[in-house]
């Protein structure tokens, strides 16, 4: 039962993120694209975006191995 | 004139920050972290909470790993689609994840030296720096545009 409850967890955190961070860098990479001399300031929100989106993924993988052990 | 010549060294000062603003960014977050860092380091040196500082030391090294990772692979991948870099795919979100995994894995294989709450703590600390710098830096923005 555990190992279910790990594997919901990281997979449920994963998807979500996944498709936070597609949008997030598709739409920073287009804008780059566009306007490369704005590469700084765009690149400065991508990684803040990312981050955060991946700080979700991350704490459940982390409480996922903390329950199956 | 001398407006215009105001006017127009207020633009490149502006031009000058944003090229510059990721660069000083990713300085500003890994010297927090080593902040922080070399105060767990301390605090395992001279308090008696050890298995604590541990745990912190071992988490907030992971996190400064994290943080460096993606503040490199940012730049790697926004500089390839500038096109001043060659094609790179990804941000290592696998790698990130596999490293907060392999804290949480020693803390719980030497459970002695390494308090497992501490290490979650510690991972997660390069997102409170992370927070700490936006707070600031838009602290700092409010005032610029109040003056």
């Amino acid at each position: 039962m555990e190992a279910l409850a790990a594997a919901i967890a990281i997979g449920l955190a994963a998807l979500a993120a996944g498709f936070g961070n597609a949008m997030i860098v598709s739409k920073t990479l287009e804008g780059i694209a566009r306007q490369p001399e704005l590469k700084s300031s765009l690149q400065t929100i991508m990684f803040i975006g990312v981050a955060l989106v991946e700080a979700i993924p991350i704490i459940a993988a982390v409480i996922a191995f903390m329950v199956i052990l | 004139m001398a407006r215009e010549g105001m006017y127009l060294s207020e633009g490149f000062r502006r031009v000058e920050l944003s090229m510059y603003e990721f660069e000083s960014m990713v300085t500003r977050q890994r010297k927090w972290m080593l902040y922080f860092l070399a105060l767990m380091v301390i605090g395992a040196g001279f308090l008696p909470y050890h298995r604590v500082f541990l745990g912190l030391i071992l988490g907030g090294s992971v996190s400064f790993y994290n943080l460096w990772l993606l503040q490199h692979k940012t730049e790697v991948l926004a500089d390839s689609f500038a096109g001043s870099g060659k094609k790179r795919r990804g941000l290592g979100t696998f790698t990130r994840m596999a490293t907060a995994i392999l804290a949480v894995l020693i803390a719980h294989r030497y459970e002695a030296y390494f308090h497992i709450i501490a290490v979650v703590i510690g991972i997660v600390s390069s997102y409170f720096v992370m927070a700490l710098d936006i707070l600031f830096r838009m602290i700092r923005q409010r005032k610029y545009k109040g003056d």
